[in-house]
């Protein structure tokens, strides 16, 4: 086991640096070979007022001049060595804008990560145990509610209610507790859907288990049953995605974040798209990959080690519904 | 086991005795009628609004919905039901074109894994992996923001962050009908390979991955109006659903700006999921 655990793991650790490497340079090819050339436009740009010199110093640092190939390899060496450049928008080093956006995004991620599982396992619940069989069906419906609504249709409503006519927050003070909360909803709902879908359909599948009627025939109550039998063999497979749900975490942080005026790494990417700043496009992009690939990998190497069931020489398989 | 299961949950055998015969339910079907509709007014938009979606009246500037303007009248006195109803062919269209691209691309990544398999699979596999690392709203973003803001530019992005959906899905498809038994007797009967692959394994793999082109459509739908929102698709006066409730936004006293916009966005949306969900779940 050991022996056969600790080769899984150095190769799964092996494939996660090639994604990643992959992930900058497809990033990479994508912002500058494709046609637009930004950076060019971006320093042509009078509105920018760089003088010739300056643009001489940016085309040197980023090796302008040179083949793409060159320029990839030398950006490469510059990522690797942790070197995420300088913003073209505001010649602030890369890293200290993200650096500085980054608690906003988290504070907003975590919350809404804790209240999608909140919510999923709510829907979840109800669907196996409301009484009313109406209220069931209706409940069951709603994860695909949620991910019919576009991400920004929901802030602006709960903006438009909550804080134009309830005054439950302020969208001027967007940092406060009540702001993030509405932020943090917004996010979650779409998330919660996929979430709940899973728990849903795990739940059904374990409660007609027969340890499950068994636990019933002792006399448990249903509530107790799911707290105590059926809540952890529901969960392990919705681990495994919200891995996957990190990602889109991140995505939906660009619309959350424009729409309740947050200045977190969403926003930075929505100005940075706005000016074409490449440098910090390619940055955001490739540390989301990171973590995105991080996160799976953790989720990977954890998981054998919670689930013996699962063997580490065939393939892992996620029940993820499509 | 079977015995106590089946005590357990009388309805549920129930249930499955009558999924049996196909047949329409009720809400597939008013999902279908909104989806006609949905077509019909991008095919053929003056035929339900006797309004011009770019010239408005001033002096009924932002007024509320109303018998002789449903969606009410924006900030320049333009009909918004006309405006939506006008604006339905660029939203659909870039759907379509973002499905296309998912689906062409990712299905023939993930049948030459699946059915090569080896050195094949190995290659694609990572950039199936690479694709599916970077946040597909994010990998939308960027391609846009590197092709330019327009409607056809967001369609292409949010059909390439599509392709690793579909690519793992038809992977996946094709490898359960490649190791099934009447893929076996095909070449047992003298079969090539690219008999099995035409004949047996593509016709098994279709059906899961139309109603993946239909889910899609609908989640396409979502990204291209998020993407309008942002403001990275054409630029008004186009009317595209999410550029809409964006320019609905600036005028909180008229709320209708932004609430009819997105109700044809949910409901159609909505539609398209539940016809998907259908078509899943009786193959």
């Amino acid at each position: 086991m050991t022996k056969s655990y600790g080769r899984y793991a150095l190769l799964r650790a092996a494939q996660a640096l090639v994604v990643v490497l992959l992930a900058y340079i497809g990033t990479f090819l994508v912002i500058s070979v494709l046609p637009g050339d930004p950076i060019t436009n971006m320093l042509r740009d009078p509105q920018n007022g760089l003088s010739d010199d300056q643009i001489q110093q940016i085309v040197a640092h980023y090796g302008l001049d040179k083949p793409v190939i060159i320029q990839l390899i030398l950006s490469l060496g510059r990522f690797v060595t942790g070197d995420l450049g300088f913003s073209l928008q505001s010649n602030l080093p890369v890293s200290q804008l993200v650096g500085d956006a980054l608690p906003s995004t988290l504070t907003l991620a975590g919350t809404a990560l804790a209240l999608s599982v909140v919510i999923a396992v709510a829907i979840a619940y109800g669907v196996q145990y409301l009484p009313s069989r109406w209220a069931r069906g209706v409940l069951r419906s709603v994860p695909s509610l949620f991910l019919s609504v576009p991400n920004f249709v929901v802030g602006l409503v709960l903006i438009e209610l909550f804080a134009f006519r309830l005054h439950t927050f302020t969208t001027i003070d967007p940092d406060s507790a009540a702001a993030t909360l509405f932020a943090a909803l917004t996010l979650a709902i779409p998330v919660s859907a996929p979430l709940a879908e899973v728990l849903i359909a795990n739940l059904d599948h374990e409660s007609r288990q027969e340890y499950a009627l068994v636990a019933r025939s002792r006399g448990l109550s249903q509530a107790r049953l799911f707290a105590r039998h059926l809540v952890k063999p529901s969960m392990l497979p919705a681990v495994a995605m919200i891995a996957l749900v990190v990602g889109e975490l991140l995505g939906g942080a660009v619309i959350t974040e424009t729409i309740f005026g947050r200045d977190g790494l969403g926003t930075v990417v929505q100005k940075a798209v706005t000016s074409q700043d490449v440098p910090v496009l390619q940055a955001v992009v490739s540390l989301a990959a990171v973590v995105f690939v991080t996160v799976n990998l953790l989720a990977d190497l954890v998981s054998p080690l919670l689930d013996p069931r699962l063997d580490v020489k065939s393939e892992r398989k996620v029940v993820v519904p499509v | 086991m079977t015995s106590l299961t089946a005590l357990l949950r009388p309805s549920d055998r129930l249930r499955a005795a009558r999924q049996s015969a196909v047949r329409v339910p009720p809400t597939v079907a008013v999902a279908a009628v909104v989806i006609v509709i949905v077509l019909l007014w991008s095919l053929v938009p003056w035929l339900f609004t006797s309004f011009d979606p770019s010239v408005g009246d001033t002096a009924e500037k932002l007024t509320a919905p109303s018998g002789a303007h449903w969606f009410g009248t924006d900030h320049l006195g333009r009909d918004v039901f006309a405006r939506v109803v006008y604006g339905t062919a660029s939203s659909v269209t870039s759907a379509l074109v973002a499905v296309s691209i998912g689906l062409v691309v990712g299905s023939i990544i993930g049948l030459a894994s699946g059915f090569l398999r080896g050195a094949v699979d190995v290659v694609l596999g990572r950039v199936v992996d690479v694709l599916l690392a970077i946040p597909s709203f994010l990998l939308a973003v960027v391609i846009v923001s590197s092709l330019g803001f327009q409607t056809i530019n967001a369609a292409i992005a949010t059909g390439v962050s599509a392709i690793a959906i579909f690519a793992r899905l038809m992977r996946a498809e094709v490898l359960r009908a490649r190791g099934s038994v009447f893929v076996e007797a095909s070449y047992l009967q003298g079969g090539n390979r690219l008999h099995a692959l035409l004949g047996h394994i593509l016709p098994n793999t279709y059906k899961s991955v139309v109603a993946l082109a239909v889910l899609q459509f609908g989640t396409s739908i979502l990204v291209i109006a998020s993407l309008a929102f942002l403001g990275y698709g054409d630029p008004p006066p186009a009317s595209d659903w999410g550029l809409l409730v964006a320019s609905g936004k600036s005028y909180a006293t008229a709320p209708w700006l932004i609430y009819a916009p997105a109700l044809v966005i949910v409901i159609t949306v909505l539609s398209v999921n539940r016809i998907s969900t259908w078509l899943r779940r009786t193959r």
